[in-house]
């Protein structure tokens, strides 16, 4: 019973996780940048959920997308305001000096946390369920009536942002210019119109994935830390900028955690990841489902 | 000597003369470390904030210290051991500060009272319950707040009266969490032998602690004892409960970090309160000095909420220095050491007055605060309301005791 605790655990997780990873994932596989903010959209979407609910008397269902609005909101602003005067007038991203954009999101990173520390406040908040359930029975298994319906949610989330990125208009417009910027220009796409659908859809995921564990891990200014690194490691195992890559890699590590907190120790369980991050870089540099590439 | 000169000498005489008549006029300053943002206790750093202006208040609104007013420098450590030294290297060297208290982290302590014997100021560690700060032996740290084998004893003393039969403890990873886990662990095995015992260490900046937790939930404990402080003490008693583990009608929960009276608590904790055992520095109903109920009288007006326990320590680690430098008449380290170690006042919670005996945690520490045990027994319940099951110097009282359902 334990075994099949840890992985039910495990995958819930992963599911929370793939949240944010899928977020970082579009921007690099669009923009070519590394987001050092984007667990600060977490905690932004965390914060405007609980906030909204607790103090408006918001019901929870109302806001959980208020958080995805708000964290689609700052995306959109953080792109226009920081993200595109880098690559303004700039076709190809091989041009662009995006060293800018690693200063510009870790300065943002640390505006955003200091923001809210003053403004809200550096105290603890608890959101709200979304359930009353407290426990549901799955079987021989109990799991938190909130974590089930989270999860439940943010897999729903997770199908239908993959499907509006494979079937939709602009879902296709942005695999176009994943795989070649230029290309995609010549072909009359508006890549800048891409790059800020990708950036505003990120900041929506991650706001989703901080609203959605309001409930369970107390959102505090510094909230997004911890989630923000295991998605860069999620992104780098799943394979640079691969959506589908990066949701495997959630759940593998979500799984991984969840065991090796219980088998090996609890102490060293947020190493496993980068344990194996080491082991990918030595042995399997492009991840799971990303492509060797050589630039010439 | 011609009048020119004398002249000089007259008018040099005069200028020293306003010169320390200004000085006497300057406020004392005194620093005060907390912390002000995470991954430190916020909750707690706002607790000794209001306790320290609460008490400068009470001291200047009474003339002050030898004619002068006392001056607060508050300095944020973020509770990180780093930050904690350097904020009292910049007290000392920079703001001239004549003493320092503050501190309720152990680990922010520890690295801070090097740099306090560094310069030989005195530091009053208002809630490092970290014994090791004791154990170095400094003569300029003095310990008003409560200590890591107080609470040992206690929780040993309380498992025997539960009659528990397995104990598992989930202590933070920091000097006070680590320490007060393996005290415990010791406690138990000389005052309980029949109780088996283990602990786990979490990260303080955790967030899910389930993985640790699951392998409770085919054999649960009778208790689980909880040693971390919030957020990650919120989150942790959060998942207890989500899982069904604890409180329940076979496990107890024990908070050995008392944190139940934080102002915070129960906007981060629902069921999960219910029916938890707290170790306590300050209850309602607990008899207290005249000092101790104008401190909460001021502090209830001045935020509009119930005092707590770090209230009354940082109050009273004020006030001792306060009253050291009285007894002194002077600012001067040396002389308030020895006034401070030769104290017997009556502060905010009893009379204090510090061991001078140089062996491990004994030294220079109030060794006889008082301390309770109260059960929460209903969500949002206010402090006043809990249950007191164990009064100061009383053994614990099962018979008041509420198990869960």
């Amino acid at each position: 019973m334990l075994t099949l605790d840890l992985l039910i655990n495990g995958l819930i997780i992963g599911v929370f996780y793939a949240l944010m990873a899928v977020g970082l994932s579009l921007i690099f596989g669009i923009l070519k940048v590394v987001n050092f903010a984007h667990g600060e959209f977490y905690m932004v979407g965390a914060y405007a959920y609980t906030l909204t609910a607790l103090m408006l008397g918001l019901s929870p269902w109302l806001s959980l997308p208020f958080a995805f609005l708000i964290g689609l909101l700052v995306g959109l602003i953080v792109e226009r305001l920081l993200m595109r005067p880098l690559y303004s007038g700039y076709t190809s991203w091989g041009i662009m000096r995006d060293e800018y954009a690693v200063i510009v999101t870790f300065g943002l990173s640390l505006f955003l946390i200091n923001l809210v520390d003053k403004v809200v406040g550096p105290y603890a908040y608890k959101g709200p369920a979304l359930v009353e359930i407290s426990r549901i029975a799955l079987g021989p298994i109990l799991i938190s009536g909130h974590r089930l319906i989270a999860a439940v949610v943010g897999i729903a989330v997770i199908v239908g942002v993959a499907l509006i990125i494979r079937y939709s208009f602009w879902g296709r417009q942005i695999q176009a210019v994943a795989q070649n910027r230029l290309g995609a220009s010549l072909a009359g796409i508006d890549t800048a119109k891409a790059s800020a659908i990708v950036f505003a859809l990120a900041g929506g995921l991650a706001a989703v994935s901080g609203a959605l564990l309001a409930n369970i891990f107390n959102p505090t200014p510094d909230v997004g830390v911890f989630p923000a690194i295991k998605s860069y490691v999620i992104v780098v195992l799943g394979g640079m900028g691969s959506v589908p890559g990066s949701i495997v890699a959630s759940l593998i590590l979500g799984v991984l955690e969840s065991f090796g907190g219980v088998y090996i120790s609890y102490q060293y369980r947020d190493t496993f990841g980068l344990f194996i991050l080491i082991l990918f870089l030595l042995f399997r540099p492009q991840g799971l489902f990303g492509e060797k590439t050589r630039e010439v | 000597m011609s009048s020119r000169r004398i002249g000089l000498l007259a008018f040099a005489a005069g200028l020293f003369a306003f010169t320390n008549l200004t000085f006497a006029a300057d406020p004392i300053k005194v620093g005060v470390t907390i912390a002000q943002s995470p991954p430190g206790s916020v909750s707690q750093g706002t607790q000794v904030k209001d306790g320290a202006e609460v008490a400068a208040k009470i001291i200047n609104d009474a003339g002050g210290i030898l004619g002068r007013k006392i001056e607060l420098v508050f300095e944020d450590t973020q509770g990180i051991p780093e930050k904690a030294r350097a904020a009292v290297e910049k007290l000392i060297t920079r703001d001239q500060v004549v003493a320092i208290f503050g501190e309720h982290q152990s680990s922010a302590a520890l690295a801070g009272i090097e740099v306090a014997h560094r310069y030989h100021i005195p530091y009053i560690n208002t809630n490092g319950w970290s014994d090791v700060i004791r154990e170095k032996g400094y003569a300029e740290v003095f310990n008003p707040g409560n200590y890591n084998s107080r609470v040992a004893i206690a929780v040993a003393d309380a498992m025997k009266a539960l009659g528990a039969k397995r104990v598992v403890s989930f202590c933070e990873n920091t000097d006070y969490g680590v320490g007060l886990a393996k005290l415990i662990g010791a406690q138990i095995a000389e005052r309980a032998p029949g109780v088996e015992y283990k602990s786990e260490t979490l990260d303080r900046a955790g967030k899910d602690f389930l993985p640790a937790l699951l392998p409770l939930k085919a054999n649960p404990p009778d208790v689980v004892i909880e040693i971390m402080l919030p957020p990650a003490a919120y989150i942790l008693l959060n998942q207890l409960n989500e899982q069904g583990i604890a409180p329940s009608a076979k496990t107890w929960v024990y908070d050995a970090s008392g944190i139940a009276d934080y102002p915070d608590f129960w906007q981060n904790i629902s069921d999960a309160g219910k029916n938890l055992l707290v170790f306590g520095l300050y209850h309602p109903k607990m008899a207290m000095p005249d000092l101790g109920k104008k401190v909460a009288a001021d502090y209830k007006e001045k935020t509009k909420n119930e005092p707590n326990r770090l209230l009354f320590q940082a109050a009273d680690s004020l006030f001792v220095i306060a009253e050291a430098i009285k007894a002194a008449k002077s600012t001067e380290p040396d002389a308030m050491i020895k006034a401070l170690e030769g104290m017997k006042w009556t502060g905010t919670r009893g009379e204090v007055s510090f061991s001078t005996e140089k062996s491990g945690y004994k030294y220079h520490q109030w060794l006889d605060i008082p301390y309770v045990t109260f059960e929460i027994t209903a969500v949002k319940q206010p402090v006043i309301d809990m249950k007191l099951v164990q009064d100061p110097g009383k053994p614990l009282d099962t018979s008041r005791l509420e198990k869960a359902k």
